[in-house]
Order: C-alpha cells, then sequence, then structure tokens
C-alpha cells in the first residue's frame, strides 16, 4: 500500500505531516471542520477496526461509547468544573471502564447475539441519556463550548492541531499494539476461537480487552467531537451513526490500520464529494455500503494489497468476511 | 380494576400479536437461510407507506388496500433477497448484519425522500374507534389487531403442516442439500420465504400504523421482536409468537403499574438478561458449536 509504505518510510511521513501542518493555513474555517471531523472519525475508525476487524467482535454500539465519551468530558467540564485537559482523558476511561463492562457478559455471544446484544446496550444508553436531563439535557442536548487553555479560548486552527497530535499518537497506539503480541492474539481469535485457545490464548482475556481498547478510543473521540462540533444531543450517537463507524471501516478495509484511515476519510468526506446528489446521498451511502460488501469485501486496502502485495496479506483480510475464503 | 387490568390485557395482546408478526417474518428468514434481517423494520415501514398510498391518495377501500399493500411487499422481499441477500448467502453474520443495516437505511431515506418525515394518519377499518361495556372500554383496532395476527398465524400453522410447498420450505431448513435431492428448487424455497417473510412486516406495519401513526422511524418495534425471538428461540415459530405477546403484555402491564421510563427499559432489559442467561431462549434447545 501507498499509504502503508508513505507512513513507514521517513520521508513519506514527514510529508504526510508537513502537509497536514500547513492545510489550516490554506483551508478555509468549513474545510478545516471537515478536517478536523475526518481526524476524530479515523481515531474512532482505528479503535473500532481492532475490535470488529482484527479481534473479529461484532459492534453496532460504537456510537454509543462516543455518545458517553462526549457526555462525559462536557458533563465533568460543565457541571464538576473540571478543566477540559482533565476531563478529556477520563472521558475517554469512562467510555474503557464501560466497554470494559459490556466486554465481560459480551464473552458468550457471537454473531448475531453479540450484534444485538450491543444494540441494546445502545438504546439503554440512549434512554438513560434523554431521562437524566438534569445532567446531559435530555433531548433538548447540550451545549459544548471549546476548552481554554492559559486563559485563551482554543480557535479553530488550535483545536485542529490538538486533534491531530491525539490522531497520531492514537494511530501509533494501534500500530504498535497490533505488532504486539496483544494485536497478533486479536487476529487469532478471529480467524479461529478453538486454535487460538489451543495455542495458550486467553479468549475472555483477550476479547474483555478488545472492547475495553476500542471503547477508550471511541469515548476518546467522542470528547474531541463535542467541543468541536460545539453541540451534542443524543440523536445524534443513534444506530444510524454505528453504522456510519462500521461504513468506514467496512470500505477502508477490515482488520487493516491503514484502512481505517483511508475509509474514515473517504467516508467522512464523501458527503462532501457526492454534494451534487443533493438528497440522494444518504441513499448513495446505503448503495455504496451494499456495493462493497457484495462486490469488494476486503475494502480499499484490500484492493490495493491484491496488485502490491503478496498473497499472504489479502488471505489474513479476507478471512474476516469470509465471502472469498 | 378489573375494567382497567382486561383494558391492559387487550393493549397488550394487540402490541404483543405486531411484535410477534414482525418476529415471525424474522424466524423464516433465519431459519431458511441463515439472515438475521435488521431490515425488517423497514418493511414494516414501507408497508404502512404503501398502505397510505392506496388507502389515503388513491382512495382505495381499507381491505383492498391491505391486500395490495401485502402483494407489493412480498414483492420487494423477492427482490431484495434476490438483489442483497443471495450474493451474500455464504458471508458470516457481520457481512449480514451490515448488509441488512444498509437496505433498512436506504428504504427508510427512499420513504423520507418521497414523503418527508411528517406523521401521516392511517384510519382504521372501523368506524366505532371505543367499544364500552360497563367500565371496560376496549378499542376496537386492538381487537382487529389480535384477530388478524391469530388468522394470519392460524393460516401460516396450517401451510407449514399440510401444504407441499410449506413441507419444502421446512426440509429446506433443516437440509439444504438433502431437500435438493429431493428435487426442490432452494432457490424458489428462498424467494417464497422472504416473500411470506415481507408479507408478516406489511400485515404489521398495516395494522400497527392505525395506532401508532405513520412516519419514518416507525420500523424501531423491531428491536422487541428480536426480544421475541429470542425468547422463541429464534428457531421456533410457535415461540416467537408467545415471545411477542409476551413481550407485549409485559411491556404494557409495567408501563401501566411500575413508571412509563421503566416500559421503555425493560424490553432491553429482557433482552440482555436472555442473551446472558438462555442465548437459545426459553423454548429453543441448546446447540452444539462446530469448532
Amino acid at each position: 500500500m501507498v499509504l502503508r509504505e508513505a507512513f513507514d518510510s521517513k520521508i513519506g511521513l514527514l510529508a504526510i505531516v508537513v502537509i497536514l501542518l500547513t492545510l489550516p493555513w490554506l483551508l478555509g474555517s468549513f474545510y478545516l471542520y471537515t478536517l478536523s471531523l475526518i481526524l476524530v472519525n479515523v481515531i474512532i475508525a482505528t479503535g473500532l477496526n481492532l475490535l470488529t476487524g482484527n479481534a473479529g467482535q461484532v459492534s453496532l454500539c460504537s456510537s454509543t461509547f462516543m455518545a458517553i465519551g462526549a457526555y462525559s468530558a462536557m458533563v465533568l467540564n460543565l457541571k464538576f468544573g473540571l478543566t477540559y485537559w482533565l476531563a478529556l482523558p477520563l472521558a475517554g476511561l469512562i467510555a474503557a471502564a464501560l466497554g470494559f463492562g459490556l466486554g465481560v457478559p459480551a464473552l458468550r455471544l457471537r454473531g448475531y447475539y453479540l450484534a444485538l446484544a450491543t444494540l441494546a446496550f445502545l438504546e439503554i444508553i440512549q434512554i438513560v441519556i434523554q431521562e437524566a436531563s438534569t445532567l446531559t439535557g435530555g433531548v433538548r442536548g447540550l451545549l459544548a463550548p471549546r476548552p481554554t487553555f492559559a486563559g485563551f479560548k482554543l480557535n479553530d486552527q488550535s483545536f485542529y492541531y490538538f486533534i491531530l497530535v491525539i490522531t497520531f499518537l492514537m494511530i501509533y497506539i494501534a500500530r504498535n499494539l497490533l505488532n504486539s503480541p496483544l494485536g497478533r492474539a486479536f487476529n487469532a481469535i478471529r480467524n479461529s476461537e478453538a486454535a487460538a485457545q489451543a495455542l495458550g490464548i486467553s479468549l475472555a482475556q483477550v476479547k474483555v480487552i478488545a472492547f475495553t481498547i476500542s471503547a477508550f478510543y471511541a469515548g476518546l473521540a467522542g470528547g474531541l467531537y463535542a467541543p468541536l462540533v460545539g453541540f451534542v444531543d443524543p440523536v445524534e450517537f443513534g444506530l444510524w451513526t454505528s453504522i456510519f463507524h462500521l461504513t468506514m471501516i467496512i470500505v477502508g478495509g477490515l482488520g487493516s490500520l491503514m484502512g481505517s484511515v483511508v475509509g474514515a476519510v473517504v467516508i467522512t468526506g464523501l458527503p462532501e464529494w457526492l454534494r451534487g446528489l443533493k438528497e440522494y446521498r444518504d441513499l448513495a451511502s446505503g448503495a455504496i455500503l451494499l456495493c462493497f460488501l457484495i462486490f469488494m469485501p476486503t475494502g480499499i486496502a484490500g484492493m490495493w494489497g491484491r496488485f502490491h502485495r503478496p498473497l499472504d496479506h489479502i488471505s489474513k483480510e479476507t478471512e474476516v468476511n469470509g465471502t472469498r475464503s | 380494576m378489573l375494567g382497567l387490568n382486561i383494558q391492559l390485557l387487550v393493549a397488550g395482546l394487540s402490541v404483543g400479536s405486531i411484535y410477534a408478526l414482525v418476529a415471525l417474518g424474522l424466524v423464516m428468514t433465519y431459519k431458511a437461510s441463515d439472515v438475521l434481517n435488521f431490515a425488517q423494520g423497514e418493511i414494516l415501514t414501507a408497508g404502512a407507506y404503501i398502505a397510505l398510498l392506496f388507502s389515503v391518495t388513491l382512495k382505495f377501500p381499507y381491505y383492498q388496500s391491505f391486500f395490495l399493500t401485502i402483494i407489493l411487499i412480498s414483492g420487494l422481499g423477492i427482490l431484495l433477497e434476490r438483489v442483497a441477500f443471495r450474493p451474500l448467502i455464504m458471508a458470516p453474520p457481520f457481512t449480514i448484519i451490515i448488509a441488512t443495516l444498509a437496505v433498512g437505511q436506504m428504504i427508510k431515506n427512499l420513504i423520507r425522500l418521497i414523503w418527508q418525515s411528517d406523521v401521516h394518519r392511517l384510519s382504521p377499518p372501523f368506524r366505532m374507534a371505543i367499544w364500552k361495556w360497563q367500565d371496560i372500554r376496549v378499542n376496537t383496532q386492538a381487537v382487529w389487531v389480535i384477530a388478524c395476527a391469530l388468522i394470519i398465524t392460524g393460516i401460516l400453522a396450517v401451510f407449514f403442516r399440510s401444504s407441499w410447498l410449506g413441507k419444502a420450505m421446512r426440509s429446506v431448513s433443516q437440509n439444504q442439500q438433502g431437500a435438493r435431492l429431493m428435487g426442490i428448487s432452494v432457490e424458489r424455497v428462498f424467494s417464497l420465504t422472504w416473500a411470506i417473510s415481507a408479507a408478516l412486516g406489511a400485515a404489521a406495519g398495516i395494522l400497527i400504523a392505525p395506532l401508532i401513526g405513520v412516519y419514518p422511524d416507525m420500523g424501531l418495534v423491531l428491536v422487541k421482536a428480536f426480544v421475541a425471538s429470542i425468547i422463541g428461540g429464534f428457531t421456533s415459530l410457535a415461540g416467537a409468537v408467545v415471545g411477542g405477546l409476551v413481550v407485549g403484555l409485559i411491556e404494557t402491564f409495567s408501563g401501566a403499574y411500575i413508571s412509563s421510563t421503566f416500559k421503555e427499559f425493560v424490553a432491553f432489559i429482557l433482552l440482555i438478561v436472555l442473551l446472558m442467561f438462555r442465548p437459545y431462549g426459553l423454548f429453543g434447545a441448546k446447540q452444539a458449536r462446530r469448532v
């Protein structure tokens, strides 16, 4: 993959960093906002891909962990007077704790049943957010102000740089994780739970860790998302948002870190590129998702890999989807 | 007090009948082709909107629009199976979940494009809305829903027990290869299964419409139908019906006696508890997993 090689080679990485650093001066405020949104979605996609693409656990509630992160950061900041710079990591940790809490009962489930359990979790948290209106503002939502640093309110550009740093950090962590024994264990339990157990991998432990890490990524992204958009309400963290996240990793490529990045860029940018289609946009994105599932189950990363990489890479990625195994 | 309880019983059974019809549709496609259809809620919505088109826009009588809608939506079911789900026949659950969700979102967006997001009214077949006897008041539409669900379930039961096609469908769900060897066209059985499943969804949509209104998000009852099918173990048609009624009753009574917030929670809590302790359902048998 061009991007993977770019990230691996020092010069390519440097070029990407320089481009991302100079873009704020070239772009108008709307495109800067879109770019920041893409970065936030890169974080979510990376975390979700670790859980779903690598560890093979279906989750329909990535948007819920994002909601938990967004609301935790804002409630801690606004209602408990905690500074945003402390509230943000705490939001990630709260989401991770709930991810752990969901991961333990989810151990017994797989496939459809796991999807249904995560769906129930999504609906329950939705109701909780709507009912706990003294803290969360209920269905009316919550205003999310930009954080201040040393007495100054962060403007669009400086907040973009902050998100950029966090995004690179999270990608770096995911990359190292995937090259560690734990990352290999993720891939092992996806390919065959029995074989992984036979190799001494503790299924329960690895699955719960996958849920926890993925929830931490989504929670952190949620904590960044809220002040970026300036407003949170429960509706935008519904099932459709989870499908949107899954679309990113399917289009990008399941089980591939670069797939997460490419997918988040393509799918978040898609509404901009499909602007000509106007009201048919949502319809078109559903059709694109379906076409990818049927015709390109390995996503963009997989297609690229087929031309550029030897076969070992593809077989690993196809087995997630199984259509061509 | 008795009057209230009877009212709650009728209301619970009518909501439960709707859940049962949706759950029946889910279980049918699951048994036949291992597809858990997350788009069944949108098929229900589509049914309600098509009925709206026939009865309000084209001014057809109630029963005519009922049958025309069911025929049209069965066609939609066949189309969906042929275009979207047959290519994914060997795909793992993950792919099928996303594919059905994508199809559901496409249907919902299409509906939004045509009808916008307003709530429409679909009038019930009876002029007298409330039936009174002493202190008991019963909504006639609720009774009509229960009666329809009973009739549809009865027809299905007879169909599966005694008709040749019904037996063919059961054989396909037991063993596809064996069914093929007996000269049964598995593909046609799939088409028929999806047609019946979609028809059940459409019927549920038409029946629920006068109770809750017609709007793009009415397919959310699907989650309750999931709970119903899990109570039935996902493989038993009778279990799905019982499950639907149980969920409807629990919801209605807990809404009246505990709180309306709890009413919203209870189905999901039931779902998680069931998944944790009896994922194969109250009625289903535990299945051995092949490694």
